[in-house]
């Protein structure tokens, strides 16, 4: 027989046991289900990062740091041994780690290694407060403007390059600060108050004037009229991210110059003045991976953690691996499971079909296209599994996908992305182990004897 | 022609051996019509069983249109009787769940008829044997004359040199019976193909040139062979249908 002839006579066998064939088929379809979203919810949480780290992170550009635990959590459960040169740090659960930090010397370092074309501090601010004349004051952050990071603006423009005394304000802000709309920000001064670290001289000074030092009353005041008023200007409103860093969703972005400033306003005369966590560093011709990894590793070999914005979502991704390997192996065990029911179905078939069988052998045809007769019977079955189930998964998978993108409030990502090729690639392993679930039973059905077969009533 | 040379067939050993056929010895021309009569248990359903390659014989030989079934490898002899020959049983053994027209098909598909042809085929033999107002309909739904009618459309769908009819109207009542009979006879007149018939019915195999008796596995008498060479000499030469 001919494949052609094979497929729809296996198919046609199946049409006349509709219930036992749909039943068994539905066992695989739930493995399906499980293996399609499991799949498409992996293509969403993967594009999601690419498309975050796309946005903010320029992929010439190497992260750098000093401490070695930068990229990693710092082991609280060993005590660490004091360094003054380290800057503090705070875990989410509140213990208190000393983080080593790059310094001016150590910028200055990388900045004479070979392949190293720019470097670029990360900088944030923790301003006191923002304000504008006749409104009321909020908490802020000023971070440096990365040209590289996507910002979606509602008014106005980012000049370019990006300088003087300049702010893109977060839509967030635009209403709290009294603008009636986006638009009515553009070319408005807002008010940033830059903590002045308390000085030596200034605690002198007052311990002249006869007030304790220790009384934190005074000290209060102290930092209270310890803060440098700077007047920047809106240039343009942004809309609010939806693939920005967790946490710097309502950043205001300045010029990196002027960042550097009130950074050094806020940390003149402490231990923190001038030192980083991170540097970013751009390679020169750093599209190119070899040019990347070769300065990498000049830079690790000075002594300093290096890492790739690959690198990063590499890291990324593999955490989200992990997770979806383990929903896909709950699903890989309903299929397993389901293997035997199409065992079973088709030892049923062959049992049913024994005279058939017979009849096929005595008009001649051969002991292989009766194993796969059965053998393509129970691709068959695993096909129609793999349809209902992939079918379902998607169609639930695009009518749930709205509700789920808006709670998880990843803008116009989405969290399930169903690739065709991989539904289908999908389907075909399914078929292929069908057949192998099949092999017994259609080994069974070749090796009949037509005469006993024929005998059968 | 089938030639049929000294042939044995056991089953089992030791204690259990049982000799289904003992130094059988028998020859069929081509076109003829022969029927093997005995009771149940004499042998007869082996014999067909060895004369179509179902079985193989123990010792001795059997030769089909000149070929040595015991030299053919069982792909081969697949081959053989997909294309030469084909088989009528009481029990029908049409796929009750399938039209007319996909039962009849069957050997064509098997035969790797190429798809062109495959249509022409089955339309004529389904009008054959009258069925042809009943291409689409299930096989379920015939009657037990016309079940058996279809069987014998899958027969002669394929042309075969040779068909094997095992009891074909032990399930229909006489009547029934008897226009199956004359259908088979008809073609074999009109398609030239050698019909050899198993029954325990003895009107049936008086119809027949041959008769072949068998009794405890082996051949106690054959008759109407004289006739038979009489008639063929008057009559064309093979393969010359009408």
């Amino acid at each position: 027989m001919i494949l052609q002839d094979l497929i729809r006579r296996s198919g046609r066998s199946l049409k006349s046991a509709k219930g036992r064939t749909v039943l068994t088929a539905l066992a695989i379809a739930v493995g399906t289900f499980a293996l399609t979203l499991t799949l498409a919810a992996s293509n969403g949480a993967t594009a999601f990062v690419n498309k975050v780290i796309s946005e903010n992170f320029d992929p010439a550009e190497l992260i750098v740091a000093a401490d070695e635990n930068i990229f990693g959590r710092a082991d609280t459960s060993k005590p660490q041994e004091f360094d003054p040169s380290f800057g503090t740090s705070t875990t989410n659960a509140g213990a208190t780690t000393q983080v080593k930090r790059i310094t001016e010397d150590d910028i200055a370092k990388i900045k004479a290694i070979e392949g190293v074309e720019a470097v670029r501090e990360d900088i944030s601010v923790n301003l006191r407060y923002i304000t504008r004349e006749g409104q009321k004051k909020y908490v802020g952050t000023a971070g440096a403007y990365n040209p590289f990071q996507k910002t979606e603006l509602l008014a106005g423009e980012i000049a370019d390059p990006f300088t003087g005394a300049n702010v893109i304000l977060p839509e967030g802000y635009v209403s709290a600060l009294g603008f009636e709309n986006a638009e009515a920000a553009i070319g408005k001064k807002v008010t940033f108050a830059v903590p002045k670290a308390v000085t030596p001289a200034q605690l002198q000074a007052q311990a002249a004037q006869g007030a304790a030092v220790q009384d934190p009353e005074s000290l209060a005041k102290l930092a209270e009229e310890n803060i440098v008023l700077e007047e920047f200007t809106v240039t343009a409103v942004s809309k609010k991210p939806t693939t920005s860093q967790p946490g710097t969703e309502l950043y205001l972005y300045i010029p990196a110059d002027e960042a550097r400033r009130l950074n050094d306003i806020s940390n003149q005369g402490t231990p923190d003045f001038r030192k980083y966590n991170f540097i970013y560093v751009r390679v020169t011709d750093g599209e190119n991976e070899d040019a990347l990894t070769a300065t990498q590793q000049r830079i690790k070999d000075l002594g300093f953690q290096a890492q790739s914005v690959k690198e990063t979502q590499e890291f990324l991704t593999n955490i989200i691996g992990v997770l979806q390997g383990i929903v896909a192996g709950f699903g890989a065990i309903a299929i397993i499971a389901s293997v035997f029911g199409i065992i079973n179905t088709m030892y049923i078939s062959v049992l049913q079909r024994t005279r058939e069988i017979g009849l096929m052998k005595a008009l001649g045809m051969r002991k292989r296209d009766i194993g796969r007769l059965f053998r393509f019977e129970a691709a068959w079955i695993g096909f129609l599994g793999g349809m209902i189930g992939s079918v379902i998964a998607v169609l639930l998978g695009t009518a749930i996908n709205p509700a789920i993108t808006k709670q998880l409030e990843l803008g116009d990502s989405s969290l399930l992305i169903f690739k065709p090729v991989e539904v289908a690639i999908l389907v075909a392993l399914l078929m292929l182990v069908s057949i192998i679930a099949g092999w017994l039973p259609s080994r069974k059905a070749a090796k009949l004897d037509p005469i006993e077969a024929l005998r059968t009533e | 022609m089938i030639q049929v040379n000294d042939v044995t067939k056991t089953y089992g050993k030791g204690e259990n051996l049982f000799t289904a056929l003992y130094k059988v010895n028998l020859e069929i021309p081509d076109g003829a019509t022969a029927a093997v009569i005995g009771k149940s248990g004499s042998g007869k359903s082996t014999l067909m069983h060895v004369v179509s390659g179902l079985d193989h014989a123990t010792s001795g030989e059997v030769i089909v249109n000149g070929k040595s079934l015991h030299d053919m490898k069982a792909r081969e002899i697949d081959k053989f009787r997909a294309t030469e020959m084909s088989f009528i049983f009481q029990a029908f053994f049409i796929e009750a769940n399938q039209t007319c027209y996909q039962n009849v098909m069957l050997p064509l598909e098997i035969a790797r008829v190429g798809r062109r042809d495959r249509r022409k085929h089955v339309l004529e033999a389904l009008q054959a044997v009258g069925l042809e107002d009943k291409v689409d309909n299930l096989a379920a739904n015939l009657s037990g004359g016309q079940k058996q009618r279809l069987a014998i459309a899958r027969a002669i769908v394929n042309k075969p040199k040779l068909i094997f009819a095992d009891e074909p109207t032990g399930n229909l009542d006489s009547s029934t019976g008897d226009v199956i009979i004359k259908l088979l006879f008809d073609l074999n007149k009109k398609l030239g193909c050698t019909l050899f018939i198993v029954t325990h019915d003895p009107e049936l195999a008086e119809k027949c040139q041959l008769q072949i008796r068998m009794k405890d596995g082996e051949i106690q008498d054959v008759s109407g062979m004289s006739k038979l060479k009489e008639a063929s000499k008057s009559r064309p030469k093979k393969g010359a249908r009408k």
